[in-house]
C-alpha cells in the first residue's frame, strides 16, 4: 500500500524544488486527462455514457494534499474522482479505458468514472451518492487506528456533502474516538446547481463552512485550495495531527470547478456533452466565471515556478508535451481496448 | 390543504386559539405557578400509576417514562396554544398531558382500547391528537425533527406564522437527521422551538459515549441558531426560557434550541434493569424534584401554599383513577381496522 | 455433544467465538459494551469492540470502510427499522463495492437487526422486513429460526466475505435450544428440513418456522402428515429443496410474518409456479401478514398476523379436507 509518488510525509517541511515541479506534473497531467474526457463527448460521441464528473480547476487542492500523504496512508472520495488517483501513480491508460467502459479498465468497465479504485496506491474509492463515502472513510480510519501502523486516511467529499446526515454523524464519531483522519471539504461553491449560500447557513450567513468543525469540538480551517503550496502545509499540520493521535481536522478547501457538475443528463440519442458551467448558464454570472478562469491554478502555479526560477519555461513546456502524450497514449488504449464479454459482471456479484 | 387537515390544528388565522386558555409568555404569577403545578403533578401520578398497570400487563409493549423531567413538559406545553402544535417522541406521555391531551382517552391508548386518542392503534410510542395540537410522536430517534420544520414552514406559507415545538433527547443530536433539519431551519428562518431534554442518556448509554460536545446546545451556533442551556428541573427557568423562545419565534424569528438539563428517576423503558445507572445518584436528583422544589419557590415568592400543593397532588390522583376507571371501562377496538386505515380515503 | 443455550446467546456465541478466531472481526454498535464490564469489552478490548452514538448511517458506512480496510466488522442495530435510516448504506454501498471494482475491494461486514417484535411495539418496531433486502444483488440475508442455526449462520456471515444481514427475532431471543458443542457453521443457501412429511410442504422463514412446526403437529394428530421446510438464508434461496419436496407431496403452503406483497413467501410463491408447476395438485397458498401496519392493541395486532389456525385452515383448503370443529 506504499504511495510511489508520495513524501516520507514526517513533518510539514518546507517542498523542496524536486517536489514542487512533481505537483506541477501531476497538475497539468490531471488538468489534460480531464479536458481530454471531456472532449470525447465532442470527439468520439457514444464512447461515454452515463455520468462524468471532472477536477479541473481542482488540481491544486488534489495535488497539494496528495504531496502530504505518507506512505500507507489512505484517500476516500466522491464520484469526482479522477485527479487523485493520477497524482497516486495510477496507469492512466487503465482509468481511461475504465472511464469508457472497456475491457483494459481499473475495474473491467463495471464501475465507470464515478467508481474507480486502486487499493494498491492506497486509493479506496469513494461513493456515486453524496457523502455516503464519508463513513466508509470514518471506518477505514478506525481500521488504521486498531492497526497502529501510523496510517491516516484523508476524505475527499464536497461543500453539499456536509449537509448530508453521514457527515454529521461522521465527525461526531471522528472526534469523539480521534480518529486518524483529515476531512477535506472542496468547497467549489456550487451543489450541482445549487449556489452554497441557497442550501448551507453557514454560507448564508457570510461563515466560512469549516465553522461546522465546532459541531464536533474538532479542529477547522479554510485555505486557498488553488495554492497547492498552501494546501500541503495545511494537509501536512492536519496529517502530523491525526498520526499523532490527537484527532481529525475539517479543511474547507476553496476552489473554483471550472467546468458544470456534470455531463448533461439526457435520456438515449440525445448527444452528450458539458453545458455551459452554473454559474453562466442558470445565474447568467459570467463575470464570476471569467474571474474564475483568471485564477485557473495550473498556469497560475507555472508562472510562480517560473517566476520565482524553479522552473524554466523549456521545462515547463517539456512536461506539458509529456502530459500530453502520455493522455495520447491512454486515450489510444482506451479506445483500442475491447468492450468486456456481456457476462463478465456476474462473477463479482458475490465475493 | 383540502382534504388533510392533520397538519391544521386549531381554527384559521383570526382564531385565537381552541384551547381552554391562551397563557402567552412573561413572568410567572401565581395562577401560571399553580396550572405549572398541577400539570406536573398530573404527569406524575399518571405516570406513577402506569407503572403497576405495565407489570400486571394491563399496557403492554413499551412504555417509556418521564418521572423526574416533568418540568420541561410542562413548563413549555402549558404556554403553548392548541394551534401551535408539538411533536413529541417516544417518552411521549408527559408532552401529551401537558398539551391537552385527555387523560382517560391517552390511557385507553396506552391500554390498547378503541376510546384511546387513536383507538388503541398506536400506543405509547406513537400518540396524536389533533384536536390539542399534539401532532404526534414517533418511535424512531431523531425522526420528528423534520415534522416541525415543515409543519411551521406550511404556517407561514398559510400565513398563520405558528410556531412549532419539537422535543428530542441527547441522543437525537447525533444522528443525521438533526444537522439536515436544522440546517434547513436555520437557513430558512423557520419558527421552530427545538426543545432538547438532555437528560444524560441516549438509551442506555451515556452522553461520553457519543460526543465530545459537552452541552447539545453547542451545537446550535455552528449552525447560525440561537441556543440556551437552562436547569430543566427548575420549572420556573424552563417557563421563563421558554416564554422568551415563543414570544420571538410568534414573532416571526427563525430557530431556537432550549437544552434543559434533566434526569429520568426510572429505567429508559418500564422493565429495563438499569444497571448502567448504577454510578448516578438518584438521592441526589429528588433532591432537586422539580415539584418539590416548586412548592418550595411558591412559598417564598407567595403563589400558592403546602395545602395547595398537596391538594393538586389530590386532585391529580383523583383524576387518574377516574382515567383507569374510563379506560378499563372500554373495549378493545375491532381488530379488522386496519384494513379501513392503511390508506387514506380521498 | 450439544448444549442447552437461548437463541440470543448462540448469537453471542457464534461472535466471541469468530472474534477469538479472528482478530480481524470487530463488533460495534448502539447501546452495547457501555460497561467495563461487558464480557465482549473485556475479553477483547475498546479497539474492537465499541458503542456508537445513535448514528445509523456512519456505523454501517464505517464498517463498510473498515471492510475495505481489512477488517471484518460485526454491526449491532439493534431493531430492523434503523436500517430504514441508513438504507443506502444497507443497499447500495457495500454492496455494489466489489462489482463495481470488480473484485480489487471485497466487503466483509455482518449487519445484525431484531425484527418482529410483534408484542405491542406498534407501528414502528414490529415489521418483518427483509423481503426487503432478498432481492439486493451482492447482499446476503440470514433469518435463523432455533439457536442452532442462529450460531451456525452467525459464524458462516462472519466468516463470508461480503455484506450480510442478519435477521434475528425478537420473540424468539429467550428460546432455548441445542446447540453443537465447537465449531458449528452453517452454509448459506441449504435449506433444513425441519420436519419430515408427505401430505404437504409448508415453507416459513424465521419465526414462522414456529407457527408452521406447531400447525404440523396438531394437522399430525388428524393424520395429516406436513413437512416444514426453513430455507434458513432468503438471499441466497435454495430453491432446489423446495422444488424437491413439492414433487413428492404436490401441495405448497408459505407462512411468513412478512406483508403478503414483500414476503419471503411471494417469491418463492413465483419460483414453484415456474419451476415446479407440473408437481403442483392445488394452488399455492401463502399465509402471511397482512399489508398493513402493525397495530399497539393486542387483538389487532393478532388480527394481521398469520398463526397457527390460519396456517390449519390454508393446508385444510389445499388438501380438501373439511375444517376441524375448533
Amino acid at each position: 500500500m506504499a504511495n510511489a509518488n508520495a513524501t516520507d510525509g514526517s513533518a510539514p517541511e518546507a517542498l523542496d524544488p524536486e517536489r514542487l515541479v512533481w505537483m506541477y506534473t501531476q497538475m497539468y497531467r490531471i488538468r489534460e486527462f480531464e479536458e481530454r474526457v471531456k472532449s470525447t463527448f465532442t470527439e468520439h460521441p457514444g464512447i461515454l455514457r452515463g455520468h462524468t464528473h471532472l477536477a479541473d480547476g481542482a488540481e491544486a487542492s488534489i495535488v497539494g494534499s496528495v504531496a502530504a500523504l505518507a506512505p500507507g496512508d489512505q484517500i476516500v472520495t466522491t464520484y469526482r474522482c479522477h485527479g487523485y488517483p493520477i497524482a497516486l501513480g495510477t496507469d492512466t491508460k487503465r482509468m481511461m479505458a475504465e472511464i469508457y467502459g472497456k475491457e483494459g479498465g481499473l475495474c473491467g468497465g463495471l464501475g465507470g468514472s464515478m467508481h474507480l479504485y486502486d487499493v494498491d496506491r492506497g486509493f479506496l474509492g469513494g461513493s456515486g451518492i453524496v457523502a455516503q463515502a464519508i463513513p466508509h472513510a470514518t471506518g477505514a480510519a478506525w481500521a488504521a487506528q486498531i492497526r497502529r501502523q501510523g496510517q491516516v486516511v484523508v476524505c475527499f467529499f464536497g461543500d453539499g456533502a456536509s449537509k448530508q446526515g453521514a457527515f454529521h454523524e461522521s465527525l461526531n464519531i471522528a472526534s469523539l474516538w480521534k480518529l486518524p483522519i483529515v476531512y477535506v471539504m472542496e468547497n467549489n461553491r456550487y451543489q450541482a446547481s445549487t449556489r452554497t449560500d441557497q442550501e448551507d447557513a453557514n454560507a448564508a450567513s457570510g461563515e466560512p463552512l469549516s465553522t461546522k468543525a465546532k459541531a464536533y469540538s474538532m479542529e477547522g480551517v479554510t485555505v486557498d485550495g488553488a495554492d497547492p503550496v498552501a494546501v500541503h502545509a495545511t494537509l501536512a499540520d492536519a496529517l502530523a495531527r491525526a498520526r499523532s493521535g490527537t484527532g481529525p481536522t475539517l479543511v474547507e478547501s476553496l476552489v473554483y470547478r471550472l467546468s458544470a457538475h456534470g455531463n448533461l443528463i439526457a435520456p438515449p440519442g440525445v448527444p452528450l456533452n458539458y453545458p455551459e458551467h452554473e454559474a453562466i448558464a442558470i445565474f447568467g454570472n459570467r463575470d464570476e466565471y471569467e474571474a474564475a478562469l483568471r485564477g485557473d491554478p495550473v498556469p497560475r502555479f507555472r508562472h510562480q515556478l517560473v517566476t520565482e526560477g524553479t522552473l524554466s519555461a523549456a521545462d515547463a513546456d517539456a512536461i506539458e508535451q509529456a502530459a500530453r502524450e502520455e493522455i495520447d497514449e491512454a486515450q489510444r488504449f482506451a479506445l483500442d481496448s475491447p468492450w468486456p464479454a456481456p457476462d463478465s459482471g456476474l462473477a463479482y456479484v458475490y465475493a | 390543504m383540502a382534504g388533510g387537515g392533520t397538519g391544521d390544528p386549531g381554527g384559521g388565522a383570526g382564531d385565537p386559539g381552541g384551547g381552554a386558555e391562551d397563557p402567552g409568555g412573561g413572568a410567572l404569577d401565581a395562577a401560571a405557578a399553580e396550572r405549572l403545578l398541577a400539570t406536573m403533578w398530573r404527569i406524575r401520578a399518571f405516570e406513577e400509576r402506569l407503572e403497576p398497570l405495565k407489570r400486571s400487563s394491563m399496557v403492554h409493549g413499551l412504555t417509556h417514562l418521564s418521572i423526574g423531567q416533568e418540568a420541561v413538559a410542562a413548563g413549555v406545553c402549558t404556554q403553548l396554544r392548541d394551534d401551535e402544535p408539538v411533536y413529541s417522541n417516544h417518552r411521549a406521555n408527559g408532552h401529551a398531558l401537558a398539551k391537552g391531551v385527555d387523560m382517560g382517552k391517552l390511557l385507553a391508548e396506552l391500554m390498547g382500547r378503541a376510546d384511546g386518542c387513536c383507538r388503541g392503534l398506536g400506543g405509547s410510542m406513537h400518540v396524536v391528537d389533533v384536536a390539542h395540537g399534539f401532532l404526534g410522536a414517533t418511535g424512531v430517534v431523531g425522526g420528528n425533527l423534520p415534522f416541525a420544520v415543515g409543519s411551521a414552514l406550511a404556517s407561514r406559507l398559510l400565513g398563520r406564522a405558528r410556531p412549532a415545538v419539537v422535543f428530542f433527547g441527547d441522543g437525537a443530536a447525533q444522528t443525521g437527521i438533526f444537522a439536515e433539519t436544522v440546517n434547513l431551519a436555520s437557513l430558512w428562518q423557520v419558527p421552530v422551538v427545538f426543545v432538547c431534554e438532555n437528560n444524560g442518556f441516549a438509551e442506555f448509554t451515556p452522553r461520553s459515549a457519543h460526543t465530545r460536545v459537552e452541552r447539545v446546545s453547542d451545537l446550535a451556533a455552528p449552525f447560525c441558531v440561537a441556543a440556551r442551556t437552562v436547569d430543566g428541573n427548575d420549572v420556573v427557568e424552563v417557563h421563563g426560557a421558554f416564554a422568551d423562545a415563543l414570544s420571538q419565534a410568534r414573532a416571526g424569528s427563525g430557530p431556537y434550541l432550549l437544552e434543559c438539563l434533566t434526569h429520568r428517576l426510572s429505567g429508559h423503558y418500564v422493565g429495563d434493569p438499569g444497571g448502567y445507572r448504577a454510578a448516578l445518584e438518584d438521592e441526589a436528583w429528588r433532591a432537586r424534584d422539580p415539584i418539590a422544589r416548586l412548592v418550595r419557590q411558591a412559598a417564598a415568592a407567595g403563589w400558592f401554599d403546602a395545602e395547595h400543593a398537596r391538594a393538586a397532588e389530590a386532585a391529580a390522583r383523583d383524576e387518574v383513577e377516574a382515567a383507569v376507571a374510563f379506560a378499563l371501562g372500554s373495549p378493545f377496538p375491532d381488530p379488522s381496522i386496519p384494513a379501513e386505515l392503511t390508506y387514506a380515503r380521498s | 455433544m450439544s448444549h442447552v443455550i437461548p437463541y440470543i446467546a448462540a448469537i453471542q456465541e457464534a461472535i466471541r467465538e469468530e472474534m477469538e478466531r479472528d482478530e480481524r472481526v470487530l463488533y460495534f454498535g448502539q447501546n452495547m459494551a457501555t460497561s467495563p464490564e461487558d464480557p465482549f469489552l473485556k475479553q477483547f478490548g475498546p479497539d474492537r469492540v465499541r458503542v456508537t452514538p445513535i448514528s445509523e448511517t456512519a456505523e454501517i458506512g464505517m464498517a463498510t470502510g473498515a471492510a475495505v480496510a481489512g477488517y471484518r466488522p460485526v454491526v449491532e442495530l439493534y431493531m430492523a427499522e434503523f436500517l430504514l435510516v441508513a438504507t443506502d448504506q444497507v443497499v447500495n454501498e457495500g454492496t455494489r463495492f466489489h462489482f463495481m471494482s470488480k473484485g480489487a475491494v471485497s466487503v466483509p461486514m455482518v449487519m445484525v437487526a431484531g425484527y418482529g417484535f410483534t408484542a405491542g411495539w406498534a407501528g414502528q418496531h414490529t415489521g418483518s422486513i427483509y423481503g426487503m433486502f432478498m432481492g439486493v444483488p451482492g447482499l446476503k440475508v440470514a433469518l435463523p429460526s432455533t439457536p442452532a442455526d442462529a450460531k451456525g449462520l452467525m459464524t458462516t456471515a462472519i466468516r463470508d466475505d461480503n455484506p450480510v444481514l442478519f435477521f434475528q427475532n425478537y420473540l424468539l431471543l429467550l428460546e432455548e435450544g441445542e446447540v453443537p458443542d465447537g465449531e458449528h457453521a452453517v452454509p448459506f443457501g441449504v435449506a433444513d428440513v425441519k420436519r419430515s412429511g408427505s401430505d404437504l410442504t409448508l415453507v416459513a422463514t424465521g419465526y414462522a418456522v414456529h407457527t408452521a412446526l406447531g400447525a404440523a403437529e396438531s394437522l399430525a394428530r388428524r393424520g395429516v402428515s406436513v413437512e416444514v421446510i426453513d430455507p434458513r438464508t432468503i438471499a441466497p434461496l435454495d430453491v432446489d429443496t423446495i422444488l424437491s419436496s413439492v414433487a413428492r407431496t404436490g401441495h405448497l403452503v408459505l407462512v411468513d410474518q412478512a406483508t403478503r406483497h414483500s414476503s419471503v413467501a411471494a417469491v418463492i410463491a413465483a419460483e414453484v409456479a415456474e419451476l415446479g408447476f407440473s408437481s403442483l395438485e392445488a394452488p399455492i397458498s401463502m399465509v402471511t401478514a397482512l399489508d398493513s401496519s402493525i397495530a399497539y392493541s393486542k387483538p389487532v395486532e393478532e388480527f394481521v398476523l398469520p398463526d397457527e389456525h390460519k396456517v390449519v385452515r390454508a393446508v385444510e383448503a389445499s388438501l380438501g379436507l373439511a375444517p376441524a370443529s375448533s
